[in-house]
């Protein structure tokens, strides 16, 4: 009683056989139809036509994957930018910090009176704390050497694959116009019309299954890169956290020394702004008189 | 083959709910636990009888991955009758027939026969829809349901065949209009108004029906 038309697997293999053993001719008319639907899909991409919603929306996961590679990829290279101008700044604080320290400390030589000694002892306080501040800048030129490989390595060869992937889905998603196509007037029980969907289909097939598979290379690749990513800044940034916090301690350490030995209101007689004299040394009495406990 | 009909079928639902495999139990009697991914449609079709005539069922099963959502679309047109299938194991694919539902109402013509199928009933206790509520959602929109399994060819065979005496109700009541191709049925070639010319073939027995 059954009856099959042009269809069941039987026939399906033959038709994959066949196409595969195809005649030259035949192959090189399906390859030039699938290109020039391969190419009308570039175009309508290239001029920002809408896609279907259905093939967009069933590449959700993977344009979300793309999306968080384009952050790693453009945060990498501004993060490149800025370690470098930050490490550059650094030196360049450092050494202000280093020219004002000596200009007080020789300044304060040449000054007998009390305010020649404060200036002495913070411009040493501000000559350590350039030379500590310099320390940070090693684990900076590490990190951004580490950053730099990682952009040009990691993240090149991501987004090679990236590239690859995006082909394998202009020619899938060409192949996939080519079948929506022929199937507006498919009628089965056609000889012809059905042997036209079997190419199709069988280019549909081949389209997906490369693309599938670079697919699921783009995926992992980019969960990988997202997870060397964290490494590198979880090794890197510990050695410039620590010498951060090093840097921190030792220089409020030294400024407060010199805090603490110049406690209170130090009088100064002025020589040249005369004005000034009274006041001075009327704040100086008032500061004396009040209670104020000495270490 | 002669027929005195031909009812265009479709199958559709979710990928993975078993379109394939039934339409590999209902012509082929067989069953294939691993089957590849349709791409974009497959044939199958397969001789029935009801009230002695002789009808052929030509059936697209459809590909269920989103990604050729709007190539199937073009299937419906001109379909007699659709198999909406779910997996009875998976609550998503149920949650998904009313996009379903909405889709072949907008795609195919008004008297299109929708058969609702919960697949996959050998698969007790992984359940994970009641047949309660497949029950409601096609008492509600107006379906008939069934719970199969093609696996082990329960209720396939009635699902087909059901869904086939449905629309050959239709056509007894006129509601088809059975001249229209657009419709999903066509008439089978000795029944063509140039009859007289073709050569008669061995199928000269199932001549005189009543369908004009």
């Amino acid at each position: 009683m059954a009856t099959h038309g042009y269809s069941g697997n039987s026939f399906d293999r033959w038709v994959e056989q066949s196409s595969i053993h195809g005649t030259a001719s035949d192959n090189t008319m399906n390859k030039m139809q699938h290109q020039f639907w391969v190419a009308k899909q570039t175009i309508l991409r290239r001029l920002g036509k809408k896609e279907d919603d259905c093939v967009v929306a069933s590449d959700a996961e993977l344009d979300a994957k793309l999306e968080l590679f384009l952050s790693i990829q453009e945060t990498c290279s501004q993060l490149y930018k800025v370690v470098e101008q930050y490490q550059e700044r650094l030196q360049v604080l450092a050494q202000e910090e280093n020219t004002f320290g000596h200009f007080l400390r020789t300044n304060g030589e040449l000054d007998k009176t009390c305010a020649g000694k404060m200036m002495n002892a913070v411009g040493k306080a501000m000559i350590y704390s350039a030379q500590q501040r310099v320390s940070l800048r090693s684990p900076l030129t590490r990190l951004y050497q580490e950053v730099e490989t990682f952009c040009q390595r990691a993240v090149e060869d991501t987004s090679y694959t990236v590239n690859e992937m995006e082909k394998c889905r202009n020619d899938y998603r060409g192949a996939l116009l080519w079948m929506k196509n022929v199937s507006q007037e498919l009628d089965p029980d056609t000889f012809k019309q059905l042997e036209k969907f079997r190419r199709v289909q069988s280019h549909v097939r081949a389209s997906k299954s490369k693309f599938d598979r670079h697919k699921l290379a783009c995926l992992q690749k980019i969960d990988l890169l997202a997870a060397a990513r964290c490494n590198m800044f979880s090794h890197g940034l510990i050695v410039y956290q620590d010498n951060m916090a090093t840097f921190w301690k030792r220089t409020s350490s030294a400024m407060t020394t010199v805090s603490e030995a110049y406690k209170g209101y130090q009088p100064y007689e002025f020589t040249f702004v005369k004005g000034l004299t009274y006041p001075s040394l009327k704040l100086a009495a008032e500061k004396s008189s009040s209670p104020e406990p000495k270490l | 083959m002669s027929y005195a009909y031909l009812f265009k079928y479709i199958i559709i639902g979710d990928t993975g709910v078993g379109k394939s495999c039934l339409l590999l139990q209902f012509t082929d009697k067989r069953f294939q636990p691993v089957h590849d991914l349709t791409i974009g449609v497959e044939f199958g079709a397969r001789m029935i009888t009801i009230d002695g005539k002789q009808i052929k069922l030509q059936i697209w099963d459809t590909a269920g991955q989103e990604a050729f959502r709007s190539i199937t679309r073009s299937y419906y047109r001109g379909a007699a009758g659709a198999l909406l299938v779910y997996d009875i194991t998976r609550r998503d694919t149920f949650n998904h027939l009313t996009t379903w539902l909405e889709d072949a109402r907008q795609h195919s013509n008004s008297n299109m026969v929708i058969m609702l199928i919960g697949n996959k009933s050998d698969l007790e206790s992984r359940r994970e829809v009641k047949k309660e509520e497949g029950e409601a959602f096609a008492r509600e929109h107006g379906l008939v349901f069934m719970e199969t399994s093609a696996k082990t060819a329960a209720n396939v065979e009635e699902a087909f065949i059901n869904t086939a005496r449905e629309i050959y109700e239709k056509i007894q009541e006129g509601v088809f209009d059975i001249n229209n191709e657009a419709n999903g049925i066509k008439l089978g070639p000795q029944h063509l108004p140039s009859n007289a010319n073709t050569p008669s073939g061995g199928a000269s027995a199932s001549q005189g029906g009543a369908c004009c």
